[in-house]
């Protein structure tokens, strides 16, 4: 799965953000993404990516910067 | 001195096991209706094979929309949903333009096993599936609380926000807990109640072990739940959540709002002798107290709607209560368990009996003990069983009684509102 189409479906379905507001520039915490959600994002992430997203990494603050970070992460490990 | 507020209950809501609403499940139960079916699972290492009552066209994501379903457990789903249909019953708006009209308004929710679901789905997760970790939401999901936690938030309730879990009682303590603060003028409303998801695979397995649950299959499951009755074999358990909302008797009226019944007194004690067997000199003591908050006297009271919820021990040590309590007007007193339909729902049971017993006065009708006709046990004798619905009964005041393990016991006294309105 693309990381974000990931993102995208987690915030539909678990926020029930409209579809028309999941641009990549949208920022996380205006679709309603706090702290208890963004762990809940990143768990779902490494869950259904097979990853795993260290605790230092910078949080993304926009959907395009989070779907960046979940492509770097995934190509590190295809390289690895 | 003492001001005391009268207390209408002016919003009913539950889950009903049959499908519909309030109205269809009363129904169901005045024709004596079984929700008890033959439950199977697929669990490990060994399936759950028991009569059981499940809510099973309830579809949480259907009701409270996937945002919400998503960040709690199935108690919560039960609870919500409960609530909700009472608050709409109510004729209140989830959130209002002015939130400030409800700071001191509030939620009193009974559970007697809460989130336990969340941690067992964790359990199986790790040590069945190999998982080595578990969602943030699991805390949130998993927390005894979350029913309160979450009517409050989505109904703007600023007041009182807690849960109690009391057992069997747990929701007849929450109701009562509640009708107090109203009575006080603490609170103008408060939405109580109480749900369990009672399916959780250790709690059925440990009912089992204590051999208080009946056996059944596909097709003695539905008569399978006996109160009172000679052959009675034990409970069975159900899933469930409903919802009462309270309200100052003054503001209801203001508003036009309509009144289901009047919750009219609370009685809670403690038999302080047995952790599982229950003492008839406590519960007559919480009848005894309950009737004295209510200022009403034995005669007044024209149907119970009782705990009764099979057991070999516990439905004969309810009648002696009763029989203590009501002395030479017992055995004109008609006492029913509908426990026999919708099954015993723990820490729900209070919530769903109290809500039939509103319906009863409310309807002027009598729902049955289920599978009696017939077979009552001599032990059991001595009150007006009722074995078939009956209707068109003038019922001035009921009560709904909850015994727990622990000891615990509570009690409510209802009056019909036709009566009380003068």
């Amino acid at each position: 799965m693309q990381s974000i189409e990931l993102i995208r479906e987690f915030l539909r379905d678990r926020l029930g953000v409209l579809p028309e507001a999941l641009v990549p520039s949208a920022q996380l915490v205006d679709l309603g993404v706090d702290s208890l959600m963004f762990a809940e994002l990143l768990f779902e992430a490494e869950d259904r990516l097979g990853i795993s997203i260290e605790a230092t990494k910078t949080p993304p603050q926009s959907i395009g910067e989070m779907a960046t970070m979940l492509d770097e992460i995934l190509a590190a490990k295809a390289a690895s | 001195m003492i001001t005391h507020r009268r207390v209408a209950v002016t919003g009913l809501g539950l889950v009903s096991p049959f499908g519909g609403g309030v109205d269809q499940f009363f129904e169901q139960l005045m024709a004596g209706k079984s929700a008890v079916r033959f439950l199977t699972t697929d669990d490990k290492p060994r399936s759950l094979a028991m009569p059981f009552v499940t809510c099973q066209g309830f579809d949480p994501q259907q009701r409270l929309g996937k945002p919400l379903a998503s960040m709690m457990e199935r108690f919560a789903h039960l609870g919500l949903a409960a609530a909700f249909d009472a608050w709409a019953d109510a004729g209140f708006e989830h959130r209002p333009e002015r939130v400030g009209d409800r700071t001191n308004w509030g939620c009193v929710w009974g559970t007697a096993l809460g989130g336990i679901l969340a941690f067992e789905r964790g359990y199986r997760d790790m040590w069945q599936n190999g998982r080595e970790r578990l969602s943030p939401l699991s805390v949130l999901m998993g927390m005894n609380n979350a029913v309160n936690a979450h009517l409050s938030i989505q109904l703007a309730l600023g007041g009182v926000s807690m849960t109690h879990t009391v057992a069997c009682a747990s929701s007849s303590v929450a109701i009562g807990e509640a009708f107090r603060r109203v009575r006080s003028g603490e609170s103008t409303v408060m939405v109580t109640g109480g749900s369990d998801a009672t399916q959780a695979y250790g709690v059925a397995r440990a009912w089992e072990a204590m051999r208080l649950v009946a056996v059944g299959d596909e097709e003695t499951s539905p008569t399978a739940c006996r109160p009172f009755a000679a052959d009675r074999g034990g409970l069975v358990l159900g899933e469930g959540g409903a919802a009462l909302v309270l309200e100052d008797w003054d503001h209801a009226v203001a508003r036009g709002a309509r009144i289901h019944a009047e919750l009219l007194g609370y009685g809670t004690n403690c038999d302080r002798s047995h952790l599982v067997r229950p003492d008839s000199l406590g519960q007559s003591g919480a009848l005894t107290s309950a009737l004295k908050d209510a200022g009403l006297s034995p005669t007044d009271i024209h149907y119970v709607n009782a705990h009764g919820t099979a057991t070999a021990e516990g439905d004969p040590i309810e009648i002696e209560a009763l029989k203590l309590v009501f002395g030479d007007v017992a055995h004109r007193l008609p006492v029913s368990s509908t426990k026999s339909m919708h099954g015993h729902l723990l820490g729900a049971a209070g919530a769903i009996e109290a809500l039939v017993t509103v319906l009863a006065l409310r309807e002027q009708s009598i729902p049955p003990t289920a599978q009696l006709q017939g077979r009552l046990d001599p032990l059991c004798e001595g009150v007006d069983h009722v074995f078939e619905g009956r209707r068109r009964v003038p019922m001035r005041a009921a009560i709904s009684s909850s015994f727990a393990f622990g000891g615990s016991n509570a009690v409510l006294v209802f009056r019909s509102a036709q009566i009380s309105t003068h």
